[in-house]
């Protein structure tokens, strides 16, 4: 079982995908989850401290806005275990975790310099868009550059 | 306790920046509650069509379509509170423009702020309480008559001030350098009320405002505690006498600059600025002291003088000084200076400040600042506008506690 | 130092599951998941339900569950707790929280996602569309023409 970095980190159809067939996905809410599990933080809804952008300072220099930094502090840490990821390119609508475009474009950015195993395609708008977009997915996650990190 | 008001959120990073619980903290300090208007994905998919403007971030589209939410009547709310990260070009486009929008397509009091992971509830209160006090005293501030004896003291960083008003009049003035709040309180308030020629016993109501307003309000038994952001505007409208139709009131501080939007007398959108001492009355009160001259002459000084004569580089308070200082030692004049000095907290304003407000005429400018007359006159260079300068515009604060307060009076005697 | 209440709160994980199915209901799969008898915590949704336990426990349920209809359950881990107050709108300020709306978008996709899922166990290869290419310059030029022409 790889671990594989999703974008978007949020998303319903890639989660599933990545868990189908048989790998862990790497997903924001895992990080929420720590988050907002922690005793001895309260700091709602998220639980986020003014310390969490300072943490995306390793991201993101300081005149970045602190939405991108508190935000690159929860996804940060998800791109560093990622063995491989599967990237849409134009996603239909990321909120919350993936509301910020300019966070996005560092993501994007950053999971391209990691030179991992990496499948990017554009969000399927018909059938046979659909159809491409599962089996590209499928055909990646049980490619051989993905499972050689089990 | 007051009544409950809500202020609708609309914001874009204020989780992840660690804020939201400050923001609920000031909100409730001021018995408000922070909601969220209810959009579904149609409404955040056409918006950028209905809005007309296009952002990439999926969560300004939210924020723009619940402000229309609000402004179709959808989402029933007191006021407006638009809060975007500090230093995003995409969100500070939204925000200004939802700003406007609120206040052009509703009478909802909004405010709009630019946030780091240092905004602190402490920071937000005084903004929090003015929002609040527009929505739930809408009858007070739209009061435009003084009536009987009432004291306004207005308790701030740099001055306290006290004025005595009766009948729609100023009858009595104090004024005093900060040094001990109550003390200097106490000093302001019987120096007016020796001025006027009267005893406190005779009052019919009293006002607080300014940093201090909690802690002489509650010595003193005050009828009306209040922010300056509203007591200010009220002030300088009366004083201008523009209470119809729209206003510009200006006050630059020596702790913090605000800059209200009126219509009406009664107040809609305000920016409260605090960061930069470079903005302030402090940095005139260095250059005067840096010119020999005491801050009552500086404006003067600067009147003759012509700020583009001089070099500033930076509109910081150690740096720009130092940048003045330095011109001195090469030989310029004093005078241009003192209007160098003038332009670069003018400049500031204008560029930090006024973009969060609409600027409409007539312009009013208040508080001590205001009567540095080469301050005035480069924010007129600047808006290309006519500046007004209201008599008694140094006891702005303490003018619009006395008269607000007096609308207290009539209501209980009522 | 963690107490052993903190190492048990973040030990539990939450799951949503979404339903686009022909076959199933949410009452449906709520009914289902009784019926496995594991030890989590269930909510029925507006999209299909939610379950929170133990690590181990959620994870083997929803391999279960997946059989039950391969092709019309979808499933991804929710970070919040079920029913935590600090994400419901009811006690948070009202309108729903951006998650929501992403999962309303993600939903409508779902049918597309159910057949090409099902087309690929039958080994059914997509077929290729070439992008059209742009449109050559020359042959845009000489549209540019006509039409000015007939003008």
């Amino acid at each position: 079982m790889s671990k594989i970095l999703i974008y978007p980190t949020n998303s319903l159809v890639l989660a599933d995908l990545v868990d189908r067939f048989g790998h862990e996905p790497l997903t924001i809410p895992q990080e929420i989850r720590k988050k907002v599990t922690s005793v001895g933080l309260d700091s709602p809804p998220l639980n986020i401290t003014p310390e969490d952008p300072k943490i995306g300072l390793k991201y993101a220099a300081v005149e970045v806005p602190s939405g991108v930094r508190g935000r690159m502090s929860l996804i940060g840490p998800l791109l560093e275990k990622a063995d491989a990821a599967v990237v849409v390119n134009d996603p239909e609508a990321t909120f919350g975790c993936m509301g910020c475009a300019r966070t996005n474009e560092l993501v994007n950015f950053l999971i391209r310099a990691k030179k991992i195993p990496m499948l990017e395609l554009p969000y399927p708008t018909n059938e046979d868009d659909a159809r491409d977009f599962v089996y590209k997915i499928a055909e990646f996650l049980q490619s051989s550059e993905v499972l050689k990190h089990e | 306790m007051s009544e409950n008001v809500k202020i609708a959120q609309l914001s874009c990073g204020t989780e992840y920046s660690g804020i939201q619980p400050e923001i609920e903290a000031a909100a409730k300090q001021v018995n408000a509650e922070m909601v969220f208007a209810d959009v579904d994905y149609d409404d955040i998919a056409r918006i950028e069509k209905d809005f007309g403007l296009e952002v990439a971030s999926p969560d300004l589209k939210l924020l723009m379509a619940r402000a229309k939410s609000i402004v179709d009547g959808k989402t029933d709310v007191d006021a407006v509170f638009v809060a975007t990260c500090f230093r995003c070009a995409e969100a500070a486009l939204a925000r200004s423009e939802v700003r406007r929008y609120i206040y052009e397509k509703t009478s909802l009091p909004v405010i709009s702020y630019s946030f780091t992971e240092r905004t602190t509830s402490g920071t937000l209160l005084t903004r929090m309480e003015a929002l609040t006090t527009m929505a739930r005293r809408k009858s007070l501030l739209a009061r435009e008559r003084q009536t009987g004896l009432t004291a306004g003291i207005d308790s701030g960083s740099t001055t306290t001030k006290c004025v005595i008003m009766k009948d729609n009049e100023v009858i009595g003035t104090g004024w005093v350098p900060t040094t001990k709040v109550l003390d200097s309180a106490d000093e302001a308030f019987n120096t007016a009320l020796e001025s006027a020629g009267i005893k406190q016993s005779e009052l019919d109501a009293l006002g607080t405002t300014g940093y201090g307003r909690f802690l002489i309000g509650d010595k003193l038994g005050a009828d009306l505690v209040q922010e300056e952001v509203t007591v200010n505007s009220k002030g300088a409208v009366f004083l201008a006498d523009k209470q119809k139709g729209d206003a510009t009131v200006i006050d630059i501080g020596g702790m913090d600059n605000k800059a209200i939007s009126v219509h009406d007398g009664i107040p809609g959108m305000f920016t409260l600025g605090g960061i930069c001492a470079g903005a302030s009355g402090r940095f005139l009160e260095i250059t005067a002291r840096r010119l020999g001259v005491e801050i009552t002459k500086l404006g003067d000084l600067a009147l003759k003088g012509n700020s583009k004569n001089i070099e500033m580089n930076s509109y910081c308070i150690v740096f720009g000084i130092q940048s003045l200082v330095n011109s001195l030692s090469t030989g310029a004049k004093p005078e241009d200076v003192a209007a160098a000095a003038c332009y670069s907290v003018a400049e500031q304003v204008f560029e930090q400040q006024l973009q969060e407000v609409e600027v409409k005429e007539p312009v009013i400018m208040v508080g001590g600042s205001s009567l540095i007359a080469g301050l005035p006159k480069a924010l007129e260079d600047l808006l290309h506008v006519e500046v007004h300068i209201p008599k008694y515009s140094q006891f702005i604060g303490a003018v619009g506690s006395a008269l607000l307060v007096s609308g207290l009076v009539d209501t209980s005697k009522k | 130092m963690e107490d052993a209440d903190d190492v048990s709160k973040k030990d539990v994980i939450t799951k949503l599951i979404v339903l686009s199915s022909r076959h199933m209901m949410p009452g449906d799969l709520l009914y289902k998941i009784y019926a496995l008898r594991k030890d989590v915590i269930v909510k029925e949704t507006c999209f299909g339900a939610e379950v929170s336990g133990k690590k181990e426990d959620v994870n083997s349920l929803i391999r279960d569950i997946r059989i039950l209809d391969p092709y019309g359950i979808f499933i991804k881990e929710r970070g919040f707790p079920i029913g935590d107050l600090r994400r419901c709108r009811a006690t948070s300020g009202g309108g729903a929280r951006p998650g929501f709306h992403q999962i309303e978008v993600e939903a409508a996709a779902l049918p597309l996602m159910s057949r090409a899922l099902l087309e690929y166990d039958m080994g059914v290869k997509p077929t290729t569309h070439e992008k059209p290419a742009k449109l050559d310059v020359d042959v845009f030029k000489k549209i540019i023409a006509d039409c000015l022409h007939s003008l």
